[in-house]
C-alpha cells in the first residue's frame, strides 16, 4: 500500500476482554452494524491481560491508533482485573504524552449488550484519528 | 508444521462481502499451510467430514477455522479435530463472519481484512501447546430465576431428576400472567388452576425451595458453582447453584405509549387483558358494537416493536368469541394486518370465529376517539384503499408482549446479553435456542421473545433438561487457560502474588519463586501483564501469541 493511501485509511488494533467487549463486537456483526474495515480485534480473556507492551508494539509497527476494551468497572468477570487495566493504561498514555502520542491510545468499557455503543466507540475513535492524520499531512 | 485453514462461506454470510477464492489463493502459498480450503457450509455434515479427514489424512499440527465467532459450534469443531488425532487446544478459531463480512460491505476491503485476520489466527496458534480440558466438581443444584409458566415448568423437571432447586420470584405470589388468565386457549380453563397444580407439587417437594418476593441482588462466580445473594422479605440469603435458568416472562404492551389509540381516556378502549374478567363490568348496551384491533404493539416500527408477539391474534379471536357468545345479536369487527393464529388448532379456531359472525376488515387503525355516543375509530382500510370511520361500543385493544422490566437489571448481574429487542439472546436462534452465552445460564419462556403458553412450558422444560444434562455427573470439564510459571525467569519479586484476584499464586519460600494453584486460577491473565521478567504466562494466550497477532494484523500482505 502507498503511504499516501495508507493515511487515509486508518488502521486501528483493538484488544477485547471474552466476557464484554468481544461479546459486544461479536453482537454487532449480528446485528449487521458497520464499521470501517481499519478496526482489526484482538481477542484477550479479560482487559488485564493487556501487557502496555502489546499497545507499544501494535503503535512501533505502524497501527495509528491501539484501544483496550474492557467491561464496566464493577462488572468484570474476573472481579476486578478492568482496575488494573484502568492505572495500566493511565500510565501508559502519560509516557505517550511525552511523544504527543496519547491520543492514540484509547480505553473504554463496554459491556456484552452494548453493541451500539462498541460501534459508537470505534467510529468515533477512527474519526478522530482520521481527521488528526489528515491534519498532520497539511501541517 | 503444518497448518490447515479451512474457510466457511456460511452460505452468502461471508462470501458475499468477502472474496474467498482469493484468500484461498493467499493462503495456498503460505508458509507451513498443508492445507487451504474454503467449504460452503463447515458446520454441515460433509463440512464437517472435510474437517475431520483432511486434519488425519494430512496429520496437521494446527487448524485455523476461519468462519463464524468462536462461541459459535465451539464443542463440535473441537471434537471434530479430536478425532482427526490433534489435540483440541491446537484449533484456532477466526471470527470471519462476525467481525469482517457483517460489518463491512466492501469486497476489496472485506477481504483483505479477512485475511489479515486468518494471518493473526496462523501466527498466533504457532504458540499454542496441547492441553488437557481440566476436572472441576459441579454443584447440582440449579437456581430459576422467575416463577412464571415457564420457570415453574422448569423447577417441576429438575426437581423430578432430584435436582435441588432454587425458585427465586419478584412478586408475592408465583405463577406470572398466566395466573391472571381466566379462560385459557382452547380447554377454557383457568390460568390460576393449571398454576395452582404445579405449585402444589413443588411447595411438597424437599429439594425445593421457593423465594417469593425476592430479588437477586449479587451474582457471581463461575459454571458449576454460581453464587447468588438474594434479599428474600426474611433478610439477605445466599444460594449455590451449578446452573441458572433465567425465566422472568414479559411486561405486557402499555397501550399509553400509543396515545392516539386513546387509551387510558376512556373506560370503552380496554385490552385484552382487561376483558379477561368477563364483559359484566363494562355495561354494554344490549346490541353492542365492538371494534378488535390485532397487533397493538407489534410489529410497529415506529414505536421499535418491529416484532410479531405470536399469542395476540389467538387472543384477538377470543375476545370475538367471548363478545359472540354472550351477545349474539352484536357486531364484533376486528381490524388486522395477517392473522397469524399459530398454534396447533388455531387456523380452525379463526375459522370458528368467522362463521360465529366476527367481521374481519384488513385495516390499519390510526385513531380512537372517544365520543358521547361510544367510540370512533379511524383508519386506513388497506385492501379497498379507502379511509374507514366507524362508531363502536368498546374497542379491544389486543395488546403484544414487550421485554420484561427487569431485562437490563438481569442481564448486567449475570453477564448475559440483550438482542436488539431488548429479549434475552440466545447462543444461536435455531442450533441452541435456550442456551446464552455462558455456560451453565439457560433462558427459557417469553424472556427470550415472544412466546405462547406451550411454547413457554416447552421452553422451560427444554432448558431444565440442558442444565441437568451438564450437572448430572457432579463434575464437568472446563477450560484448561490457567497461568503457568517458568521457574528459571522468575525473580521472585512476588508482584503478581499481590495482583492475582483469585488468590491462585503462592510463593514458594524454598525455590524463591510462585507457584500457581491451577484449581484456583480463572485464567485472566492480569499475572502475565503483571510480571517484568515474562516469567509467568497463560495457557492460551501466550504473550508471544498475541504479540504476533498483533504483528500479523499490521504486516503487508
Amino acid at each position: 500500500m502507498a503511504e499516501e493511501a495508507k493515511k487515509d485509511i486508518p488502521e486501528i488494533v483493538g484488544f477485547a476482554c471474552s466476557f464484554c467487549s468481544f461479546k459486544a463486537s461479536e453482537m454487532a456483526g449480528s446485528l449487521r452494524m458497520k464499521y470501517p474495515e481499519g478496526i482489526k480485534i484482538v481477542q484477550v480473556p479479560c482487559s488485564s491481560r493487556v501487557d502496555p507492551a502489546f499497545v507499544i508494539k501494535a503503535l512501533f509497527e505502524g497501527a495509528d491508533g491501539a484501544f483496550v476494551a474492557g467491561c464496566h468497572p464493577g462488572d468484570c468477570h474476573f472481579i476486578k482485573g478492568n482496575y488494573y487495566t484502568r492505572r495500566k493504561i493511565a500510565a501508559l498514555k502519560e509516557m505517550f504524552k511525552a511523544f504527543s502520542m496519547d491520543k492514540k491510545i484509547k480505553l473504554f468499557w463496554v459491556s456484552a449488550s452494548e453493541a451500539r455503543r462498541f460501534v459508537e466507540k470505534v467510529e468515533h475513535m477512527y474519526k478522530e484519528i482520521k481527521e488528526g492524520n489528515n491534519e498532520g499531512k497539511k501541517g | 508444521m503444518k497448518i490447515g485453514i479451512f474457510l466457511c462461506h456460511c452460505g452468502h454470510n461471508i462470501k458475499h462481502t468477502v472474496d474467498v477464492a482469493r484468500v484461498k489463493e493467499y493462503f495456498q502459498k503460505f508458509l507451513n499451510v498443508a492445507v487451504a480450503e474454503d467449504y460452503p457450509f463447515l458446520c454441515s455434515e460433509p463440512g464437517q467430514e472435510l474437517i475431520r479427514s483432511r486434519t488425519e489424512a494430512e496429520g496437521l499440527d494446527r487448524v485455523i477455522i476461519a468462519a463464524c465467532a468462536p462461541t459459535l459450534h465451539q464443542d463440535m469443531f473441537k471434537d471434530l479435530v479430536k478425532k482427526g488425532g490433534l489435540n483440541p487446544f491446537l484449533l484456532r478459531r477466526v471470527s470471519v463472519r462476525e467481525h469482517c463480512s457483517w460489518v463491512g460491505d466492501d469486497i476489496g476491503k472485506n477481504t483483505d481484512k479477512a485475511i489479515r485476520l486468518i494471518k493473526a489466527g496462523v501466527y498466533g496458534s504457532s504458540h499454542y501447546i496441547p492441553l488437557e480440558e481440566k476436572q472441576v466438581d459441579v454443584t447440582q443444584s440449579a437456581m430459576v430465576i422467575g416463577g412464571g409458566v415457564s420457570g415453574l415448568s422448569a423447577a417441576l423437571f429438575l426437581s423430578n431428576q432430584g435436582m435441588h432447586v432454587y425458585l427465586v420470584e419478584k412478586e408475592a405470589e408465583l405463577g406470572g400472567h398466566v395466573r391472571k388468565l381466566r379462560n385459557v386457549w382452547p380447554s377454557g380453563k383457568d390460568g390460576s388452576e393449571l398454576i395452582d397444580e404445579m405449585v402444589e407439587t413443588l411447595r411438597d417437594r424437599e429439594n425445593v425451595e421457593i423465594f417469593t418476593s425476592t430479588r437477586m441482588v449479587s451474582f457471581g462466580g463461575s459454571f458449576g458453582n454460581y453464587e447468588a445473594t438474594l434479599e428474600t422479605p426474611a433478610g439477605e440469603s445466599t444460594v449455590k447453584a451449578g446452573g441458572v435458568i433465567v425465566a422472568i416472562g414479559f411486561a405486557p404492551f402499555d397501550p399509553i405509549s400509543k396515545p392516539e389509540l386513546g387509551y387510558g381516556k376512556d373506560k370503552r378502549i380496554v385490552t385484552t387483558l382487561e376483558l379477561e374478567n368477563g364483559l359484566d363490568e363494562l355495561g354494554l348496551p344490549a346490541n353492542p358494537r365492538v371494534a378488535v384491533l390485532h397487533c397493538v404493539g407489534s410489529r410497529d416500527e415506529q414505536i421499535g416493536k418491529p416484532y410479531c408477539s405470536r399469542v395476540c391474534c389467538i387472543n384477538a379471536l377470543r375476545a370475538g368469541q367471548t363478545v359472540k357468545e354472550k351477545f349474539e345479536h352484536s357486531y364484533v369487527e376486528s381490524f388486522y394486518m395477517d392473522v397469524r393464529a399459530h398454534p396447533k388448532g388455531g387456523e380452525e379456531f379463526y375459522e370458528d370465529t368467522q362463521e360465529k359472525g366476527v367481521l374481519f376488515t384488513r385495516g390499519n387503525v390510526g385513531e380512537i376517539i372517544p365520543t358521547p355516543a361510544g367510540v370512533l375509530v379511524r383508519g386506513e382500510d388497506t385492501l379497498f384503499g379507502e379511509l374507514l370511520e366507524r362508531e363502536f361500543d368498546l374497542a379491544v385493544l389486543s395488546i403484544g408482549m414487550s421485554p420484561p422490566k427487569d431485562n437490563q437489571y438481569i442481564a448486567s448481574l449475570l453477564k448475559i446479553t440483550l438482542d436488539k429487542d431488548k429479549f434475552f439472546l440466545e447462543a444461536h436462534p435455531k442450533l441452541r435456542p435456550y442456551d446464552t452465552a455462558l455456560k451453565g445460564i439457560f433462558i427459557a419462556g417469553t424472556c427470550s421473545g415472544p412466546k405462547d403458553m406451550e411454547e413457554s412450558i416447552n421452553h422451560g422444560r427444554a432448558s431444565a433438561v440442558k442444565l441437568f444434562g451438564l450437572l448430572n455427573l457432579g463434575y464437568a470439564f472446563v477450560e484448561p487457560f490457567v497461568a503457568m510459571v517458568d521457574p528459571k525467569r522468575c525473580s521472585g519479586c512476588r508482584a503478581c502474588e499481590q495482583a492475582c484476584v483469585a488468590k491462585a499464586i503462592k510463593f514458594d519460600d524454598g525455590e524463591r519463586i510462585v507457584r500457581v494453584e491451577e484449581a484456583a486460577c480463572m485464567g485472566c491473565g492480569l499475572c502475565n501483564s503483571t510480571c517484568p521478567s515474562s516469567a509467568i504466562g497463560l495457557k492460551g494466550h501466550a504473550d508471544s501469541s498475541i504479540n504476533d497477532e498483533v504483528g500479523a494484523i499490521l504486516e503487508a500482505i
